[in-house]
C-alpha cells in the first residue's frame, strides 16, 4: 500500500496537497467570476464549464498516462506527437478502408470507424513497445528514447498522411478532414470525452491502489534495483507503463480529431506532452518516481485548465497565446509551495548570494512584462517596480536572517 | 545557538584542538548523538570506537560541517565555532577522508584532489600542469605508485584512499579525520596507511580514527573515546585500557552471550555449486569468481568470509539470478542443474536473498511497512482480483511478529523504522515467500548491537526450522557465532573451508588474504 495513500485514508481523502490544490480551483474560478469584466461564468455558466470540461478531459486522459509513466520512474515526452500520429492512423484507416465517403464528406459508417479507432489505439501499443525496447534492451534513458520519437512520430504522421493521400485522393495533403457522424456525435457531447476521461481515470486509480501490477509500478519507481531483486519483472512493468502511456496519448488523438474534424499532423497535440507533465508534477508526482496519485493528476489537469480559461476570460486574447506562460508558471509555483517548508527548515535561501541578486531584476522584469502585456504599459511599469521592492526586502531581510544566525 | 562562556576549559596552557561539547544531532525518528562532549588536544591521535550506529560518523560529519547539530558547541583551538558546511570547515583546517569516498570517478585523481579549489595559471586558466605537478609530490610523499592523470574510478580502494588523504594534504590541514580507513583495504596497504598516518603525526597533525578494529586501535591511538547508542561513554588513555574493556563499553554487555553451542541438525543437500566462474571482462583480473565449489545443507548455516571485493556478493548474487547468467560451471538445485536469468525464477525455486545495502537495493522508500513486507507474495493477498487492505494485514501480520519488528503499525512509514527493524522488514518479505534456501548478504551491516543479537537469534531459529542458510559477513565474530562452516573467498577464488570448531579469526584472515 502507498504511504501516501495510507495517510490519505483517514476521514479525509485527498492529501493535503490535493486539498489545497482543489482550493485554489475554487479561488481561481471565484476570482475569474469577478474579475471578468463580461462576466461570462455568471451569464453563460454552461458554455464555460462545457469550455474547461472538455479541455479538462482531453489533456487529462493522456495526463493519467503520464502519471503512470511517471510513478514508474520513467518520463514519457513523446505524447504530444503520439497525439498526431494516432490521429493520423485513424484518419488513414478510414480513408483507405472507405475513400468515397471520406472525400465526399459523407458517413463511413460504424464498423469502418471502430475499426479505425482500434487501429489507432493499437498504434498506440507499438509505439510504447517500441518505447520500452528502446529503454530496456537498447539502455536508452526514457528522456533520450522518447525524446526521439517526440521529433519523429510527429514526421512520420505526417509522412503518412502525405503519402496516404497522394495515393488515395487526387491531391497530397497534409491533413485529412473527417466529417463522419460518430465524430461529429462526440464534438458536440462534452459529455463522452468527460465521461471517457471519469472511467479511465477510476481504472487508473484501481490499477495504481489496488492490483499488484500497481504496487510494482510504485516499486519499481521507487528503487529499480531492488525491485529487481524482489523478484519482479521490471522490464514488464516498464512495458506496461509506456504503453498506458502512449495508448491514452492514441485515445487523446481520436478526441482531437473528433474535436477539430481533421486529422492535422503538423500541429495537432503540438507540445501537449509538457502540459501533460506538468498536470500530473502539479498534482504531486514526483519525477524521480514512485510517488504519484489519481486524484493529484485529475486535480492538477483542472487547476491548469481552469487558470489557462480564467486569463484568457480576463485578458481576452487567444488563450493559447499565454498557455505556455500560465504551465511554466503554475509548475514553478505548485512545486515550490511543496518545497518551501524543507526550504526553512535547511535554512536555505531564496535569493542566495550573487545569484540571488541576478535573480531580483529577472523576477521583476518578468513580471512587469507580462502585466505590461496583458493591461498597459503603465501597470507594467507599476507591477515590475513593486516586484523589484518586494524581492529586494526579502533579499534583506534573509541576509538579516543569516547574520543573526 | 553560540554560548561562549568558556566553562570547562581545560586549564592547559594550549586550548584543545577540538572541543566538542553537549551535542545532538537528531534526524526523523532517530537521536543519532545526545550531549555527547569530545576533547581533542594538538598532535595527538584520538580514536572514536564504537558499534555501527553508535554515531561515530555523525559527529565526525558534524566536526567537518557536513551536518549541523541541534544543539551543543564547537570549539576550534578554544575559539567557538560553527561550520555552515565543508568548505568552511576545511578553510579552518579540518579535513575527512569519509568511509564512503567522496571522489569524482569520472575525473583524473589530480582534478579530485585540487576539485572546488583549481589552481588557476595567467589568464585565469585551470592550470592542470601544476596541479598534476603538485599532485605527484603529494601522492609520492604517501608512497602512492598512481599518476595524477589516472581516472579516479580505475583504482583500487587503497589507493582512492591516498588520493582522499593527498586531497586532505593539500589543504593543509590540522585536524585530519579518518573515518574506519581500513575497512576495505589489504594487510600491505593497511600498513603503508600507518606509514600515512605516523608521517602525517610527526607533522604535529590532530588525527582523530574512526574504527572498531581493537588492534588497529591500541597500536596507534593515544585516547580512546568510546560512543554507545548516541552517548559518550567515557574517554580513557590507551595505556589505562584493555581491548577487551573497551569492547564491553562498546556493547555494553558481554558479547560471548550469542553463542548458540546447540549444534543444528543438518538435513538432505539442498544446493550444489560445482566449479563456478564467472567472467569480469572489463577488468585486468578477468574474473569475478573462479573455480568456486560448495555444498549447502538444509538446516545449516554456511558463512562466506572474505575481504571487500573477494566475490562475496557476486557469488549469492549469482546463485539468485541477479546477473546476466555469462557464468560457468554448475549450479544444483534439489539435484537439479538450475542457470536462472532473473531473481523471479530464482524466487520459483525457493531461494530467497537479503542483499547487501539496504537503501540502495531493498527498501522502498514510497511503500509502507506492510507494502515493503507484501512485495514479493502481494498476489496472495488479492480478493476478487483487487488487493485487499485486510488480507494484506493479515498476510504481513505472521511475519512481522516472527521476526519481531517493532513499527507503530502495518502502515508507518518504513523509512521512520530503525536500521534493524527494516532488516527484518526485508528478512521477513523473504519468508513469506516460504524459502528453502535463504541467501543473506552482509545483513547485520549498519545495525546497532541490541537488533544484531535480535536478529542473530532468528537466524538461528530460521535454520534450526530447516531453512539452509549462506551469511556473508564483513564481521568475522558473526560468522563465527552463527556459522555451522566456514568458507573463505580471496579475490574470486575459494580458498579455505573450515568447520565451526576448527575456525580462528587469525585462520580466516589468512585464508582471505590468499
Amino acid at each position: 500500500m502507498p504511504q501516501l495513500d495510507a495517510s490519505s485514508r483517514g476521514s479525509f481523502l485527498l492529501k493535503p496537497s490535493e486539498w489545497a490544490l482543489v482550493l485554489a480551483i475554487v479561488a481561481a474560478v471565484a476570482l475569474t467570476a469577478v474579475i471578468d469584466a463580461n462576466h461570462s461564468y455568471a451569464f453563460r455558466p454552461l458554455e464555460s464549464l462545457r469550455d474547461i470540461a472538455r479541455n479538462t478531459a482531453l489533456l487529462g486522459i493522456f495526463a493519467l498516462g503520464a502519471t503512470v509513466v511517471i510513478i514508474a520512474g520513467g518520463i514519457d515526452l513523446s505524447a504530444g506527437s503520439m497525439i498526431a500520429l494516432s490521429g493520423t492512423v485513424c484518419a488513414t484507416t478510414m480513408l483507405a478502408l472507405s475513400p468515397q465517403a471520406m472525400l465526399g464528406f459523407k458517413p463511413v459508417g460504424p464498423a469502418v470507424v471502430a475499426v479505425a479507432m482500434a487501429a489507432s489505439l493499437l498504434a498506440g501499443f507499438l509505439v510504447g513497445t517500441l518505447h520500452t525496447w528502446l529503454i530496456t534492451a537498447i539502455r536508452l534513458p526514457p528522456f533520450i528514447a522518447t525524446l526521439a520519437t517526440l521529433v519523429g512520430l510527429r514526421s512520420l504522421a505526417r509522412a503518412l498522411c502525405e503519402s496516404s493521400t497522394a495515393a488515395l485522393t487526387p491531391t497530397k495533403s497534409a491533413l485529412i478532414n473527417v466529417a463522419d457522424p460518430v465524430f461529429k456525435t462526440i464534438r458536440d457531447n462534452v459529455w463522452i470525452p468527460v465521461a471517457v476521461f471519469g472511467v479511465l481515470a477510476f481504472i487508473t486509480w484501481l490499477i495504481l491502489t489496488r492490483t499488484v501490477l500497481g504496487r510494482h509500478l510504485h516499486a519499481l519507481g521507487g528503487n529499480e534495483q531492488a525491485a529487481r531483486l524482489a523478484g519482479i519483472r521490471t522490464d514488464n512493468v516498464k512495458w506496461f507503463a509506456y504503453c498506458f502511456g502512449a495508448m491514452t496519448a492514441a485515445l487523446a488523438g481520436l478526441f482531437y480529431v473528433a474535436n477539430e474534424s481533421v486529422a492535422a499532423p503538423v500541429n495537432q497535440g503540438r507540445g501537449h506532452e509538457l502540459n501533460a507533465i506538468a498536470a500530473a508534477v502539479v498534482g504531486g508526482c514526483s519525477l524521480t518516481g514512485g510517488v504519484g496519485t489519481v486524484p493529484g493528476t485529475v486535480l492538477g489537469t483542472i487547476f491548469l485548465r481552469v487558470v489557462i480559461d480564467a486569463v484568457s476570460k480576463i485578458i481576452k486574447t487567444g488563450a493559447d497565446v499565454y498557455e505556455g506562460l500560465i504551465v511554466g508558471i503554475v509548475v514553478v509555483i505548485a512545486v515550490t509551495f511543496s518545497q518551501l517548508g524543507q526550504m526553512g527548515r535547511q535554512g536555505r535561501r531564496l535569493l542566495p548570494g550573487p545569484l540571488g541578486l541576478c535573480a531580483i531584476p529577472t523576477l521583476a522584469l518578468l513580471c512587469g512584462g507580462i502585466v505590461a502585456m496583458t493591461t498597459g504599459p503603465r501597470t507594467g511599469l507599476a507591477a515590475g517596480l513593486a516586484a523589484l521592492v518586494l524581492l529586494a526586502l526579502v533579499r534583506a531581510w534573509e541576509n538579516r536572517a543569516a547574520r543573526a544566525a | 545557538m553560540i554560548r561562549a562562556d568558556g566553562a570547562g576549559q581545560t586549564g592547559a596552557d594550549t586550548p584543545a584542538a577540538v572541543t566538542m561539547r553537549g551535542i545532538t544531532k537528531r534526524f526523523p525518528g532517530v537521536v543519532a548523538l545526545e550531549h555527547v562532549t569530545l576533547e581533542v588536544e594538538r598532535g595527538e591521535l584520538h580514536a572514536i570506537c564504537g558499534e555501527n550506529g553508535a554515531g561515530k560518523s555523525t559527529l565526525m560529519k558534524i566536526l567537518s560541517g557536513v551536518y549541523q547539530p541541534d544543539e551543543g558547541t564547537l570549539e576550534i583551538d578554544g575559539l567557538p565555532t560553527r561550520f555552515a558546511n565543508t568548505r568552511a570547515a576545511e578553510r579552518a583546517g579540518i579535513a575527512i577522508i569519509h568511509q564512503e569516498l567522496a571522489l569524482v570517478e569520472d575525473l583524473p585523481v589530480a582534478a579530485n584532489v585540487f576539485l572546488g579549489r583549481e589552481r588557476r595559471g595567467r589568464l585565469g586558466l585551470v592550470d592542470d600542469a601544476g596541479m598534476a605537478a603538485e599532485c605527484r609530490a603529494l601522492l609520492e610523499s604517501l608512497e602512492c605508485q598512481v599518476t595524477p592523470q589516472t581516472r579516479t574510478g580505475s583504482l583500487r580502494v587503497g589507493d582512492q584512499q591516498l588520493v582522499e588523504i593527498a586531497k586532505a594534504l593539500s589543504l593543509d590541514a590540522r585536524i585530519v579525520v579518518m573515518d574506519e580507513p581500513t575497512s576495505a583495504l589489504t594487510e600491505a596497504e593497511s600498513a603503508r596507511l600507518e606509514r600515512t598516518i605516523a608521517r602525517l603525526r610527526s607533522r604535529g597533525t590532530t588525527i582523530l580514527y574512526i574504527s572498531h578494529k581493537m588492534d588497529e586501535v591500541f597500536r596507534l591511538a593515544d585516547r580512546i573515546t568510546v560512543l554507545r547508542d548516541g552517548r559518550h561513554v567515557r574517554t580513557v588513555r590507551r595505556a589505562d585500557t584493555t581491548p577487551q574493556e573497551v569492547t564491553g563499553w562498546m556493547v555494553g554487555r558481554d558479547i560471548a552471550g550469542h553463542a548458540f553451542h546447540e549444534p543444528r541438525r543438518r538435513g538432505p543437500k539442498l544446493l550444489e555449486i560445482r566449479n563456478l566462474s564467472l567472467p569480469w571482462p572489463e577488468h585486468p583480473r578477468g574474473y569475478r569468481l573462479q573455480d568456486v565449489s560448495l555444498d549447502l545443507h538444509a538446516g545449516e548455516i554456511l558463512g562466506v568470509a572474505g575481504l571487500m571485493g573477494a566475490g562475496r556478493t557476486e557469488l549469492l548474487e549469482t546463485i539468485f539470478g541477479a546477473v546476466e547468467p555469462t557464468w560457468t560451471g554448475t549450479i544444483l538445485v534439489a539435484g537439479k542443474p538450475v542457470r536462472f536469468a532473473h531473481p523471479r525464477e530464482a524466487c520459483a525455486a525457493r531461494i530467497a536473498m537479503v542483499t547487501e545495502d539496504r537503501k540502495r537495493l531493498g527498501l522502498f522508500p514510497d511503500l509502507d511497512v506492510a507494502g515493503n513486507v507484501s512485495l514479493c507474495s502481494l498476489a496472495e493477498a488479492l480478493q476478487g482480483g483487487l488487493v485487499s487492505r485486510a488480507r494484506e494485514e493479515a498476510l504481513v501480520a505472521g511475519p512481522l511478529r516472527d521476526t519481531g519488528v517493532k513499527t507503530p503499525g502495518p502502515h508507518a512509514s518504513i523509512m521512520g523504522l530503525s536500521g534493524g527493524n527494516q532488516q527484518k522488514c526485508i528478512i521477513g518479505r523473504w519468508l513469506l515467500t516460504k524459502p528453502e534456501i535463504l541467501l543473506l548478504d552482509d545483513p547485520t551491516r549498519g545495525i546497532d548491537v541490541g537488533a544484531k543479537a535480535e536478529l542473530y537469534t532468528l537466524i538461528d531459529r530460521l535454520c534450526r526450522a530447516g531453512l539452509g542458510v549462506i551469511l556473508t559477513s564483513s564481521e568475522l565474530p558473526e560468522l563465527l557465532t552463527l556459522a555451522d562452516r566456514i568458507v573463505v573467498l580471496a579475490e574470486g577464488r575459494l580458498t579455505a573451508e573450515f568447520a565451526r570448531g576448527d575456525a580462528t579469526e587469525a585462520k580466516i584472515m589468512a585464508a582471505a588474504m590468499g
